[in-house]
């Protein structure tokens, strides 16, 4: 009974501000600050949520975020379980330092090579495009987390699934393809959460990259519900962000157990 | 294509003293480098290249409006060095990630040990606990600096309890406390379900064993869990230590790096400089000074982990 | 082996095509059309419209002008965003210029020079010239006035502004006498400086004129925040903020377009914000201070940028833009920096909300007499500082002389530089 009790107490700075940005979204202007604050509306009005779209194409920016996430998803499970398969069960020469090179991109945070980044994007006429939006996470340091988490996990294949492949006359391309890769769900199920997630939750580089609105991602999007002159528009902003935030959120609640258990066995226990 | 190659080999047959070229070494090896060439490639070119750029940018005064790029040599390191404003900045980063990395683990922990317990519900928890994870960032940080205003929903709370709430984001001690608190709820559900997971690889044999030995919850908690899902805490350690240096879109909403520079972490001044003040070769400067923090507490923590770690032997 | 290499050479190729498609590079200079791009930080429908209409007559007879493009980018870090992306080489060809950066705009040469309308008035170019040229067109002047909420005002028993004007008597401390009042009788804000929340200090330039106060000298090599004039404007003020209640503390937010302040000070243009309002408001001038009236102005100019692609087409249009036509119909948004235009009457058409005195007291006065907000080079980062140093300030047991002694100390290297 304590456990449960303590564990209602711990869950409220979890679940209070969803609840919060949900609720108040539907409060009126003049209900938002009053005191006592009210936990449920005192008059609910979608009116902010009008606005959300009134004032930005938030549809269109919506559907930006989306598909650069899904298309970031899919380009880095085909470039980090290729690469993890290879660092974990083929033995080439190099391999060992390849891999140090690649852990490198761990390390560097994406403020410090934003500039070069930046020049090096407009040099090729793509800045204000979504291109560096997706090109730069599928094949640079957001990666090689996902890398790393397939190289775990395919090591921990038994080797005999590989032989037995090599007796049928597998070639590598084969034995990943049609041995390895089926049983990595778990893996890819952990991978794709990680990915999506990223990208979906971008902040510095859509700022840097993007300048035209109907270019912007969510992120982006939400910081702009400011008044003519500046001032936050509070329930818009509220509103715009449980709208970002709630289809994840079922999605995630109805696929919650494969979102957890796929990251339970990345194999990051060690 | 590999059925290709090999159907030659073996219609033709390789005269009897020679091996064949492709041998499946062979064969493997150059299956290993296209396998990783993409990523390696990727690394390369949005990784190292920019990071030599940013070592050439920190060699120059780079004036964005006048168009200069005059070659300073070490001026910006010596800049740096006298600069007044990058102790605080240190300090105020370690005090973050220190805070951070601490409440982090613990709370992780410790509700992953709350939820070990063969209760009905768990699930549910669980869910709960691990949904900030998944909302937008932008939105979360919103939320709360909306919650932490004077008059906003916490100090709201607080009064119907009789109590004067700071004005948290205003105050030098308290907005620290904001910034970390907002941070540590977002992302400690995600520590939570790896420790959970690895709790649940512990025999419960041993926990048995013990208890009839006579030990308490504490000593079966020391002795028995802690190095049994160590390699588990290095780990997210060092992801919530290097996570902890690169947290920005936080403390550019609520903050602002403010009151004073008491929230102005390193990666925050870093961004200052570059992309408000201009100065884009300091903060070229500053941004290799991150790098290397992060590469020295990664590779002191991977080198603990002789120490830590139970496997390692 | 062959087919290897050829796998191998085909995916390396791939890989160089998928990164170097995508967009198709503009083609630099002569060929095709000439599309020229200013970047705004309005985001206002109506604005965009007029900016439109504007383009399309200047196409209609410049047919090698192809698509003119107006960007907006958010007011919030608009010089930032602009500064990143002139130096990552994607050059806007005109740009919007906030005064506080105009001194690095221009001393830096990335503007090129304009020509001088005689028409304009000097008092709203000189942050905009140097050696006698003119590198950016003021296209709005903008005084500061006071918006009131008079059903406020006189329900907490004051006099409204307009009456204390009218006898002569509208101070600062009357204004801080009626912020209390009003706070005190409706628990809704009293005054509010418009865009303060205590973190934007150069908002401030509205309360310190009453002084004679300047954040720094003339030729802004001296910090003067820690002279007497200063110390004595920022204790008046934390004196409204925390003793006597008659402004907002921090962290408190007042709408005064929501009926939820007495005051607010800002500039004009935030009229527009009032169309929709559910109470009796007026317009006034600024209080006097201790020194005797002062009227303050912000301004935003337009410029060319040096290392835009089209600089020659590109000053044409802006003159085009800036002529006696477009400034007219400019002036509904924008006050106008022409001596022929600052009339009540011009003034009137594109201000329906304001009434000729009104107009006559607050903008035309404003723009011929006003004090510009402050500005220097290296304006981010002393901005930065000055409001990191003070935010000690905002305490409610703070020492004044101290934080603005330690301003100074923190602001005179940036500034000598």
């Amino acid at each position: 009974m304590l456990v449960y009790g303590v564990l209602l107490v711990c869950l409220i700075p979890f679940v209070f501000p969803t609840w919060w940005m949900a609720t108040t979204s539907l409060k009126p202007v003049n209900e938002i600050f009053a005191f006592p604050p009210s936990l449920w509306p005192r008059s609910a009005t979608l009116d902010a949520y009008r606005q959300v779209f009134e004032l930005q194409p938030f549809g269109r920016q919506y559907v930006n975020s989306l598909y650069i996430a899904l298309l970031v998803t899919v380009g880095t499970l085909v470039v980090s379980s290729l690469a993890g398969y290879a660092f974990a069960r083929i033995r080439f020469r190099g391999s060992g330092l390849v891999f140090m090179v690649v852990l490198a991109g761990l390390l560097v945070p994406s403020e410090v090579t934003i500039i070069p980044l930046y020049r090096m994007f407009d040099g090729l006429g793509l800045v204000d495009t979504h291109w560096p939006l997706i090109l730069i996470p599928i094949l640079g340091a957001p990666s090689v987390l996902a890398t790393f988490i397939m190289r775990q996990f395919f090591i921990t294949l038994p080797k005999e699934l590989e032989e037995a492949g090599r007796v049928d006359g597998l070639g590598r391309l084969g034995l990943f393809w049609q041995v390895a890769l089926p049983l990595a769900r778990p893996a890819i199920g952990a991978v794709s959460i990680f990915t999506f997630l990223h990208s979906w939750n971008l902040y510095l580089e859509p700022i840097v990259f993007l300048s035209s609105k109907d270019k912007f991602t969510i992120p982006q999007a939400l910081t702009q519900y400011v008044d003519a002159y500046g001032g936050a528009l509070w329930n818009v902003q509220l509103a715009a962000a449980t709208l970002s935030a709630l289809p994840v959120l079922i999605v995630f609640v109805l696929a919650q157990r494969q979102f957890v258990e796929g990251l339970a066995q990345t194999g990051l226990k060690g | 294509m590999t059925l290709l190659v090999r159907e030659r080999v073996e219609v033709a047959g390789p005269p009897p003293d020679r091996p064949p070229f492709w041998t499946m070494r062979r064969r493997d090896e150059l299956a290993g480098w296209l396998f990783v060439a993409p990523q390696l490639a990727g690394i390369i070119a949005f990784v190292l290249v920019p990071l030599g750029l940013v070592v050439w940018y920190s060699l120059h005064e780079w004036s964005v409006l006048a168009d200069t790029f005059d070659y300073v040599g070490l001026g910006n390191y010596s800049a740096l060095a006298d600069d007044p404003r990058l102790g605080p900045a240190l300090r105020a980063t370690g005090l973050f990630s220190l805070g951070l990395v601490v409440l982090n683990l613990s709370l992780a922990l410790f509700l992953a040990v709350l939820l070990n317990q063969k209760l009905r519900g768990t699930v549910v928890f669980r869910t709960l606990f691990f949904s900030p994870v998944v909302v937008t960032l932008v939105a979360w940080t919103i939320v709360w600096g909306f919650l932490l205003q004077d008059n906003g929903g916490i100090n709201g709370f607080l009064e119907l309890l009789g109590i004067d709430g700071p004005n948290w984001l205003r105050g030098d001690a308290t907005a620290m406390i904001s910034v970390i608190v907002v941070q540590l709820f977002k992302n400690v559900g995600l520590n939570m379900v790896l420790f959970l997971a690895a709790l649940q690889g512990v025999p419960a044999e041993l926990y048995e064993a013990a208890r009839i030995d006579g030990a308490s919850a504490w000593a079966r908690f020391r002795r028995i869990t802690v190095p049994l899902i160590s390699p588990t805490i290095l780990l997210t350690s060092i992801l919530t230590v290097v996570g902890s240096l690169q947290v920005f879109a936080q403390i550019a909403v609520l903050t602002q790096g403010g009151p004073g520079t008491s929230t102005t972490v390193l990666i925050y001044y870093l961004y200052q400089q570059a992309f408000q003040f201009h100065h884009f070769g300091y903060g070229a400067t500053i941004s290799l000074l991150l790098f290397v923090i992060v590469l020295a507490l990664t590779a002191l923590q991977w080198r603990m982990r002789r120490k830590l770690s139970f496997y390692e032997d | 082996m062959k087919l290897r290499t050829l796998t191998a050479a085909g995916l390396a190729a791939a890989l160089l095509a998928l990164a170097g498609c995508g967009g198709d590079s503009d083609d630099p200079g002569s060929q095709g059309p000439v599309d020229l791009r200013m970047t705004i930080w309005s985001a206002n429908a109506k604005h965009t419209a007029l900016f439109d209409q504007i383009a399309a007559a200047y196409k209609k007879d410049h047919p090698e002008v192809g698509k003119i493009t107006f960007e907006s980018i958010p007011m919030e870090n608009y010089t930032t965003t602009l500064t990143t992306q002139i130096g990552g080489g994607n050059v806007p060809d005109l740009a919007w210029i906030l005064e506080s950066s105009a001194p690095d705009f221009v001393t830096s040469g990335a503007l090129a020079p304009i020509d001088k309308d005689p028409d304009l008035l000097p008092s709203t170019t000189t942050n905009w010239e140097q050696d006698g040229q003119l590198f950016a067109y003021p296209f709005s002047t903008s005084p500061m006035g006071v918006f009131v909420n008079t059903d406020l005002v006189t329900a907490a028993g004051r006099q409204t502004p307009a009456q204390q004007v009218a006898a002569g008597t509208w101070t600062w401390e009357q204004a801080a006498a009626t912020g209390a009042a009003v706070q005190q009788k409706s628990g809704k804000g009293g005054i509010v400086v418009g865009d303060f929340d205590f973190k934007g200090w150069d908002t401030l330039t509205a309360v310190w004129g009453g002084w004679g106060a300047r954040p720094w000298s003339e030729d802004g090599k001296t910090c003067e925040f820690d002279k007497p004039e200063m110390v004595d404007a920022m204790t008046f003020i934390h004196k409204m903020a925390f003793t006597d209640k008659a402004m907002p503390g921090p962290g408190v937010t007042s709408d005064f377009y929501a009926g939820d302040a007495a005051m607010v000070l800002t500039q004009i243009s935030r009229a527009a914000l009032l169309e929709k309002a559910k109470f009796k408001w007026d317009l006034v001038p600024l209080p006097t201070g201790p020194k005797g009236e002062y009227a303050v102005v912000g301004q935003a100019g337009i410029g060319v940028l040096k290392r835009g692609e089209h600089v020659d087409a590109a000053k044409d249009f802006l003159k085009f833009f800036s002529n006696q036509e477009n400034s007219a119909k400019l002036a509904q948004f924008f006050p106008p920096p022409r001596k022929s235009q600052l009339t009540t009457a011009t003034l009137a058409k594109a201000n329906p909300l304001l009434k000729p005195a009104q107009l006559q007291s607050v903008v035309i006065n404003g723009i011929e007499s006003g004090v510009i907000k402050s500005s220097h080079t290296g304006y981010a980062e002393v901005q930065q500082t000055v409001r990191a140093a003070l935010d000690p300030l905002w305490q409610p047991n703070a020492d004044v002389q101290k934080v603005l002694t330690e301003v100074c100390a923190k602001i005179n290297p940036l500034l000598s530089k």
